[in-house]
């Protein structure tokens, strides 16, 4: 029964996983530039990135999809699909809380090491690049497999702006196939075999290029 | 020839004038040692002399020029002045030889080849080269400062400012740093030093200046400062610090 829709699960699991990918890739980006803004930024720079991580991370991710999906086009004029509105709306969510994590991060780097960077000469580029930045990924990294996993179960929110991901296909199979049961605990033990593989992936990673002395972890490592 | 020298050195932070008028000059090969209570402002006297700050008032020359004056460039002159810290500051993440290296690779911008062979070089000067490849996490309090020696002193610098290198380091790892640097003063090369171990500043310092509060008050050959100084301040403060003996 269940096994005629397979095709349906599997193409709709793809588009949750690439949700997530383009949240979470976004999100990075995001995050990064906000935290050296909120870091290095002056006081306007601040304010702007402060409102915006307010209202992200202050307000329910179903809330901002549906304005970003429905209110967006009345305001500006522009119709976009579920598919923009959604991964526009995770990225800068995601982004939100990226950049608490990376700001811990680079706030982990010692003052002293920078005084050591700028008696050597190096630029404020260099000081980022070769110092800051390399150390910042590392700390991050047991934060931001939180985030990976907090936002990859966030995508099922999707439904609301009907994007065909996992969870709105299931509810659709659900309801044609009137087995709610198996539907469901299927759906269920497919994000959490993808959620505890993505875990053990990035804490293999982590295992990897973690540094004697660096292993300080700004959250908690997710077992 | 003088390396650095200031005239009428002034720094406040806010409302807290640190240094209140400094005259001071170093020579090539001069070996000149401060001293003073904490708080008397001797690492911002260290920071400014290493252009990490600039000054409120008072002009710095580096081998005569007028660095702010001429509006040099300030990275190209850092690099050339070598400046060991109080607080370990090698970088977390990288091995004792791309500490020493990196300075060598990004600033002066040499080859892999040649910036690991004056690394390696430095770190022979300080006896750490079979660390090269620990991380500083995994080295002494006293090895991760002789590393910090070792990339200040690769680019062969014009000076070395300390500042209180062995303050921060248990009493048995001190005399590792201190040999160091008594190394260092042997080979002729100049260094302007802020340290209260007293014996090695008698052995290696030209000059002890006394610095109290942003002013020099005192300064002069070490037999004089150390067994007969002019002021009452001086002389509580080598009290004090001998601890009676
Ligand atoms: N960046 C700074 N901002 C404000 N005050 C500072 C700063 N750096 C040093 N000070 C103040 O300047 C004074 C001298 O400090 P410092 O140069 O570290 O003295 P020392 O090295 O002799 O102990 C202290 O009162 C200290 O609090
Ligand atoms: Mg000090």
């Amino acid at each position: 029964m269940l096994l005629d829709y397979i095709d349906f699960i599997v193409q709709s699991f793809v588009t949750t996983l690439i949700m997530t990918f383009l949240g979470l890739s976004g999100g990075l980006v995001l995050g990064i530039l906000s935290a050296l803004g909120d870091v290095y930024g002056n006081r306007f720079i601040r304010i702007i990135i402060g409102a915006y991580v307010e209202f992200f991370r202050g307000s329910p991710l179903i809330v901002q999809l549906l304005l970003f999906y429905f209110s967006f086009p009345v305001l500006t004029g522009i119709k976009w699909d579920s598919f923009t509105a959604g991964a526009v709306t995770l990225m800068l969510n995601s982004g939100a809380y990226q950049k608490g994590y990376f700001k811990g991060a680079i706030e982990a780097v010692s003052k002293d090491q920078l005084l050591a960077a700028r008696s050597l000469g190096m630029t404020s580029g260099q000081i980022l690049r070769h110092i800051v930045l390399p150390q910042a990924f590392r700390i991050v990294i047991p934060s931001w497999t939180n985030e990976y996993v907090s936002l990859g179960l966030s995508t099922s929110a999707l439904t609301v702006i009907g994007l065909r991901e996992l969870t709105t296909i299931s509810k659709s199979i659900a309801a044609q196939t009137f087995e709610p049961l198996e539907v469901y605990s299927l759906t269920g033990l497919i994000y959490l075999t993808w959620i505890s593989i993505s875990i053990k992936i990035l804490n293999y990673i982590y295992s990897r290029v973690k540094i004697p002395g660096l292993e300080i972890s700004v959250g908690a490592v997710p077992s | 020839m003088s390396v650095l020298e200031c005239v009428d050195l002034k720094k406040s932070y806010g409302r807290l004038q640190v240094l209140k008028g400094i005259n001071f000059e170093i020579k090539r090969g001069e070996k000149k040692v401060i001293i003073g209570p904490s708080g008397s402002g001797k690492s911002t006297f260290l920071r400014i002399m290493g252009f990490l700050e600039p000054p409120t008032e008072g002009r710095i020359f580096f081998k005569g020029e007028d660095v702010y004056a001429s509006r040099l460039n300030l990275n190209l002159i850092r690099s050339k002045i070598g400046f060991v810290f109080q607080e370990p500051s090698l970088f977390r993440h990288l091995t004792c030889l791309e500490n020493v290296k990196i300075g060598l690779k990004c600033v002066l911008k040499m080859r892999d080849k040649e910036a690991t062979e004056k690394a390696i070089e430095a770190l022979k000067a300080v006896k750490m080269e079979e660390w090269a490849d620990y991380y500083p996490a995994q080295l002494s309090g006293g090895q991760q400062q002789r590393v910090g020696i070792a990339r200040a002193l690769a680019r062969d610098p014009e000076i070395l400012l300390f500042d209180e290198p062995t303050a921060s380091l248990d009493v048995e790892l001190t005399w590792e740093v201190i040999d160091v640097m008594r190394d260092l003063a042997r080979r002729g090369v100049t260094m302007l030093i802020v340290t209260h171990e007293i014996a090695f500043a008698k052995e290696v310092a030209d000059e002890i200046l006394f610095m109290n509060s942003g002013r020099i008050i005192e300064s002069g050959p070490p037999e004089q400062i150390l067994t007969n100084p002019r002021t009452p301040r001086v002389k509580e403060f080598l009290k004090r610090l001998v601890g009676g003996t």
